[in-house]
């Protein structure tokens, strides 16, 4: 008989290639020559993020993660690139270009430094698999943590979303000289 | 021999059962396509008083057979100045996410096979409301993708429109049901039927039941809200380019979402498959009711032209919205007094 739990091995595999692609399809964001592309990966990326998501048991910021990300943010993405006509960008050697390259190396140094230095650890929390069933799923656990002891924050957070669409809505809508004339 | 096998396999049987039920599912919705489209095209006859197929067949039920052996066997058209990769892409993406976006609806109680018991559902999962709307929303992705591969200022417009109109009434979609969410307390279906047991959601929610039904037809992009179709503007809309097969994925796309829509109306409002009292299978209460509702898409199809696009947004956001914030508001207070 098989001595392997194949479940196991069959999660570590799926979580490993799904972790992969993510890596790739961020590396096809930034070095893609097309900005159709470009969405496309990024889109491609978010849905790897989710499935992660879910292979750690987190469902409900799995199905949000899409909802949001990939359903609603991405479809204004495409959609401004779609007006705008896409044009593949001209590669060619600048002295921005080698900055760029530059700063990108130095931050992956310091990720691969502070990977080094300090071996990751788990984020402590007071739900795991258990008590989060016991709650009744991970909307249930999400909700109570998130009104209950981050209310304040939560709540203040909405608040700049509401003041950052009413400052949207009035720099395109109305320009502030006309409605001055007006009133002369 | 055969007992080594069935040992091993013994630890594996929810994923043979699985993987067989996702099966029977999958060819089910592919397969009910072709019979949608005859139900339409009677359908649509009999409203228009006209005849509509009946030469191929009796009843003309030979029809869709013909059609799907004339689209499979057409010449596949692609123009030089479309992007090739995009093109193919985006019928796929259409019609995986509306097979996909099936995947969570339960239709029926679970029955006992063989000593195992079935749940009449590929998966039951906690979030099931949200998988549907996570899933189908991505289904937008198809039509533009579509319009943008096709290199044609029509097909352009097509998918511009549909996503505007699609992210425009996901959100009434999104807050009918939450006021249903908050009334049963869990976003898995089956969790809504069952606290339907006495009495359907509609008779409770009407104006939900109505802000969800109207936000559907125009999710599907069903007439009286294909706009991104219009014939009379756009030529065919995002699918102008497209020939043969891949022309009929977006079809079977939309039908498919047609059906999971119905589903869902019914799970959430009609009570899903608890007959109340009418004594029949659950599983046929279940698909009468979706039957029904079909056939309320088709009537609304013949009966009402479509509505111009800046009326349908208008609608959209300052008819629907509001309404359905209301709704969920007044729900909200109810179930917390």
């Amino acid at each position: 008989m098989l001595e392997f739990d194949l479940f196991e091995l069959t999660k570590a595999t799926v979580t490993l290639l799904v972790g992969l692609t993510a890596v790739l399809a961020s590396l096809g964001v930034i070095l893609c020559s097309s900005p159709i592309y470009c969405a496309l990966y990024l889109i491609g990326h978010m849905i790897c993020l989710a499935l992660l998501f879910l292979l750690y048991n987190a469902e409900f910021i799995a199905a949000v993660q899409i909802i949001v990300y990939a359903g609603a943010v991405m479809i204004l993405f495409l959609f401004i690139i779609a007006l705008l006509g896409g044009k593949k960008e001209v590669q060619e050697p600048s002295l921005e270009r080698s900055l760029a390259v530059l700063f990108v190396a130095t931050m992956l140094g310091e990720l691969f430094l502070s990977a080094t230095v300090g071996s990751t650890k788990p984020i402590e929390g007071g739900f795991d698999v258990e008590t989060v069933a016991e709650v009744g799923g991970s909307a249930k656990a999400i909700g109570l943590e998130l009104f209950s002891r981050h209310l304040v924050s939560f709540e203040l957070a909405s608040v700049l979303l509401l003041v950052a669409a009413i400052g949207i809505i009035c720099l395109s809508k109305f320009s502030y000289i006309p409605v001055r004339r007006r009133m002369k | 021999m055969l007992d080594d096998v069935i040992d091993f396999l013994e630890p594996y049987t929810y994923l043979i059962i699985g993987s067989v039920k996702a099966l029977i599912i999958a060819g089910a919705l592919l397969g009910i396509v072709p019979a949608l489209v005859w139900l339409e095209r009677r359908l649509m006859g009999r409203f228009q008083v006209r005849l509509g197929p009946n030469r191929v067949g009796p009843f003309g039920l030979g029809q869709p057979i013909s059609d799907s052996i004339k689209l499979l066997f057409k010449e596949s058209i692609i123009q030089s100045s479309a992007d090739k990769f995009l093109f193919h892409l985006a019928p796929a993406i259409v019609v995986f996410t509306a097979i996909v976006a099936f995947a969570v609806i339960p239709f029926g109680e679970p029955i006992t096979v063989f000593g195992q018991e079935i749940g009449l559902w590929a998966a039951n999962v906690d979030i099931g409301l949200l998988f549907v709307f996570a899933i189908s929303g991505m289904g937008v992705y198809g039509m533009v993708l579509a319009g943008i591969s096709s290199n044609n200022k029509y097909s352009l417009m097509g998918g511009l429109r549909s996503s505007a109109q699609m992210i425009s009434y996901e959100l009434t979609l999104g807050l009918a049901a939450l006021s249903i969410i908050v009334l049963t307390g869990s976003l898995n279906l089956i969790d809504m039927v069952n606290s339907q047991n006495s009495y359907p959601n509609i008779l409770i929610q009407p104006l939900a039941f109505l802000l969800f039904f109207i936000a559907g037809v125009a999710e599907t992009n069903r007439a009286p809200f294909d706009l991104p179709e219009a014939e009379q503007e756009l030529v065919a809309g995002f699918h102008t380019e497209y020939t043969g097969m891949k022309f009929a994925m977006f079809f079977m796309g939309e039908y498919i979402n047609m059906v999971t829509m119905s589903a869902l109306v019914t799970l959430l409002f009609l009570g899903g498959w608890n007959a109340y009292g009418i004594p029949v299978w659950p599983i046929i209460a279940f698909s009468g009711k979706v039957f029904f509702l079909l056939f309320v898409f088709i009537w609304l199809r013949s009966t009402f032209p479509r509505i111009r696009y800046d009326r349908l947004m208008t609608f959209g956001w300052k008819v629907l919205v509001p309404l359905s914030l209301l709704n969920l508001l007044i729900t909200s207070v109810f179930v917390v007094l």
